[in-house]
């Protein structure tokens, strides 16, 4: 006996049959069916015009006056360019993105794709979603909570780091207090918070791969690795794509982490770009300056995003 | 033929459905938009006194008792208090600027030295003809408080703030320590050298997991102390003229009558100096020996309890430590405090905190009778029950307000300023964010390798501050 329901269907006309009239929009409910489109679509454009597009403007023309929140704004034309081309700070820590970028992005994505391609092999499926669940944890956590509770356990006398160091026999690292320590625990910080985004995406990407392919591989005498060279990889890559832009995009914009653990210092070792624009605008009230910086810093990431793309031409493989 | 106009009339229904809700929407947007825009931002839309101060919900049972107080004696005055929680001065001051980009400035704040000429110079509206005009009012408040603390928020011969509360800079040592070390109390002349020969005392009598000398890299308790104690500073220190109506009206007869002036002014960077070079290096002897820590940028929220637990034998701090030292179970005879040091001088560093009242306050003669109530004794002592700091009135720094909780030379506290008048606040001219970021991000390199490094900080931090002093000036 049958249990499924059979499905009232709308009467299809015969072959020959005039189309009913009500399934040929008139111009009256084409131009009904707009308004609606436009009533549902005016929150979200309202509030992209007001909290992205408007501010997005207003930031790139205060770049070109001086202002401090009190005093009248003055035009200065390009002169804050100028200036801040010319500031050694904002030059350090453009530098410093960029060397955080590289070495983050590429133990983010690493990272990531190594636990993924683990937690997609053999195993019990309860232990599958722990493990999908506690590499994601992290990435819900607030930034700076967990940099407070990182720059307790990284401290150099009393942390638990240096402690459990000290058990065999190393002794305390001066982690937050000079300019090699300081970044690589930015790093390691930045990249256990954020790793479970693009490891989500990897899963993703790996369950969509044909188990066929891997098959096919296995046939033609791929084994371990091999396979995942030659198969997942360039099967992945699309994935790879995407993962690799949002994280390099995230990680240009770094500014938790290394204002709670070391307000950029020592020296200028760990300041960000985007620190500096906080420190222009919101410490020194320097609010144009803030904004040249904002708009050069947004040109690099449409630079490094358009490079991407253009390079996935040549190494991303669409099945 | 039913079924198509069946289809049909859902297809109306749908649409009739989803534009009632569009319209509902912007229906209920159009309704709650007046209270979107008026009385929800606190001090808008009324007439309230807006009163901006750095705390915690923690501290509103205190605060509540000075607003009833102030409302029973002004019930014509509307005050709103909101306490805008921040790790540290430069962090709430920053938060405060962000309200007044956001247009919603508040009428007054409480202001530390840190922050007395950023808002002398842009934000604050002086408090001369109020204090000229209640003079005979006032007189009781000067009388209770010394001139160190009001000068520190004169501004080219104009007052800003009256201060309610202060620290200078004392040192704190662990009596546990000092007995396992064999050590007595320190003299109150003891010198850097005999403070030295204290923390290789320590470190020899206590394990590893012990630091003698514990400090952080940040404006108070920080360097400073140091470079003040060896008669020098890290700005070249100067004073404006001016004044003579606030020292001549309220401190004619005062000992230090001659050494006050309109305001302290910071004008040049001054990292070059030698005997800035040859504290740097006494810190970084310290370091290299394990006598003290490389400091780290920031910090101070962890060391109550870092030195609660024993592990520290010294540290610079002030008298808001006292409450914090007790609730973290230390007794009143477990710790101890000394004057700081002395090396060519033994001038202390303090930092003051008072109420400034905006240039933007839309009624300062409200904000001027908030100021006078606070400022009065009664007000003082319902927001100061407990040692969180010392309150700027001497009176009040008395056997009462530390019974139980220590430490035993608690006299130390007000004593700074008297036997020491030309104790000075910390360094913070109107560039102070970023004055702050050029001495602090220098610190802990210059202390922590060898003294090719030291030399390449300090030059570092000369160019970091011009830069600083030369914006916005």
């Amino acid at each position: 006996m049958s249990t499924t329901t059979p499905r009232r269907e709308r009467p299809r006309p015969a072959a020959g049959q005039a189309v009913p009239a009500q399934h040929q929009p008139t111009a009256k409910s084409r131009q009904s069916q707009r308004w609606l489109a436009w009533i549902f679509l005016a929150p979200t454009i309202l509030g992209m015009g007001l909290f992205t597009l408007i501010p997005i403007v207003a930031s790139v023309v205060l770049a070109f006056f001086r202002w401090d929140i009190i005093s009248a704004p003055t035009f200065v034309g390009f002169d804050n360019f100028s200036e801040v081309v010319q500031d050694p700070t904002v030059r350090v820590s453009f530098l410093n993105t960029i060397g955080f970028v590289v070495v983050a992005v590429a133990l983010q994505l690493g990272l990531a794709l190594a636990l993924a391609i683990m937690v997609q092999e053999k195993m019990p499926a309860w232990l599958r979603v722990f493990f999908r669940s506690a590499f994601f944890f992290p990435l819900i956590l607030s930034a700076a909570s967990v940099s407070i509770f990182m720059r307790y356990l990284f401290n150099e006398q009393f942390g638990v780091v240096n402690w459990f160091l000290s058990l065999v026999g190393i002794p305390a690292v001066p982690w937050l207090t000079t300019p090699g320590g300081s970044a690589a625990v930015v790093i390691l910080v930045y990249v256990w918070q954020n790793f479970g985004f693009s490891f989500l995406l990897f899963i993703g990407g790996l369950a969509s791969i044909p188990v066929e392919t891997y098959e096919a591989a296995s046939i033609d005498g791929a084994t371990g690795w091999r396979k995942h060279l030659h198969v997942t990889l360039p099967l992945l890559s699309p994935t790879t794509l995407v993962a690799s832009v949002m994280a390099i995009i995230s990680a240009l914009q770094v500014f938790d982490q290394p204002y709670v653990l070391t307000r950029g210092g020592p020296g200028d070792s760990t300041r960000t770009a985007v620190m500096v624009i906080f420190e222009s605008a919101f410490q020194r009230l320097e609010f144009g300056q803030a904004s040249a910086i904002g708009v050069l810093l947004t040109l690099i990431i449409m630079a490094i995003t358009a490079a991407q793309f253009r390079l996935s031409k040549r190494f991303v493989f669409y099945q | 033929m039913t079924g198509a106009t069946n289809g049909h009339l859902r297809e109306i229904t749908r649409r009739t459905a989803l534009g009632a809700l569009g319209a509902g929407i912007i229906g209920a947007t159009v309704a709650s938009w007046p209270r979107l825009s008026g009385t929800d931002i606190p001090g808008r839309g009324d007439n309230s006194l807006s009163i901006a101060i750095m705390g915690t919900a923690a501290d509103a049972a205190a605060r509540q008792r000075a607003i009833d107080a102030f409302t029973r004696l002004h019930p014509e005055i509307k005050v709103k208090v909101q306490a805008i929680q921040a790790v540290d001065w430069k962090d709430f001051f920053t938060k405060i600027l962000t309200m007044v980009a956001a247009g919603t400035p508040p009428d007054v704040v409480y202001v530390a030295t840190e922050g007395a000429q950023l808002f002398a110079e842009k934000l604050a509206h002086p408090l001369d003809e109020y204090v000229r005009r209640d003079a005979a009012d006032m007189r009781e408040f000067f009388d209770d408080v010394h001139p160190s603390l009001v000068e520190a928020f004169m501004y080219k011969g104009s007052l800003y703030q009256l201060p309610m509360d202060w620290n200078a800079a004392n040192m704190y040592y662990n009596t546990t320590a000092f007995a396992q070390a064999g050590l007595d109390r320190p003299a109150d002349d003891w010198t850097h050298m005999d403070f030295r020969n204290s923390l290789a005392a320590m470190r020899k009598a206590r394990t590893s997991d012990f630091t003698p000398y514990y400090w952080t890299n940040r404006l108070f308790g920080g360097v400073v102390p140091w470079l003040y104690a060896n008669d020098t500073s890290f700005l070249k220190e100067t004073r404006s003229g001016g004044g003579e109506w606030l020292w001549d009206g309220f401190y004619a007869n005062d000992p230090s009558r001659g050494l006050r002036s309109g305001g302290y002014q910071w004008l040049e960077p001054n990292a070059n100096d030698d005997r800035v070079f040859e504290s740097f290096d006494y810190l970084r002897g310290l370091v290299k020996d394990g006598l003290g820590v490389r400091p780290e940028e920031g910090g101070g929220s962890s060391l109550v309890g870092l030195f609660a637990s024993n592990r520290i034998g010294t540290t610079p701090a002030g008298g808001y430590w006292v409450q914090g030292l007790h609730e973290a179970g230390m007794g009143a005879n477990d710790f101890d405090v000394q004057f700081f040091p002395r090396w060519k001088t033994q001038r202390h560093q303090f930092g003051t905190a008072g109420y400034a009242i905006m240039k933007t306050a839309k009624d300062k003669d409200a904000a001027w009778e908030w100021i006078k109530f606070s400022s009065s004794r009664e007000a003082m002592e319902l927001i100061f029950p407990n040692p969180i700091t010392t309150p700027a009135r001497r009176s009040m720094v008395n056997e009462q307000l530390y019974a139980g909780k220590g430490p035993a030379h608690w006299k130390v506290f007000y004593d700074t300023l008297d036997r020491f008048p030309t104790t000075g606040p910390i360094p913070a001219p109107p560039q102070q964010a970023a004055v702050e970021t050029a001495l602090m991000k220098n610190v802990s390199l210059a202390v922590s390798g060898d003294e090719r490094q030291l030399k390449q900080a300090l030059a570092s931090m000369q160019r970091d501050l011009e830069l600083a002093l030369r914006r916005q000036s």
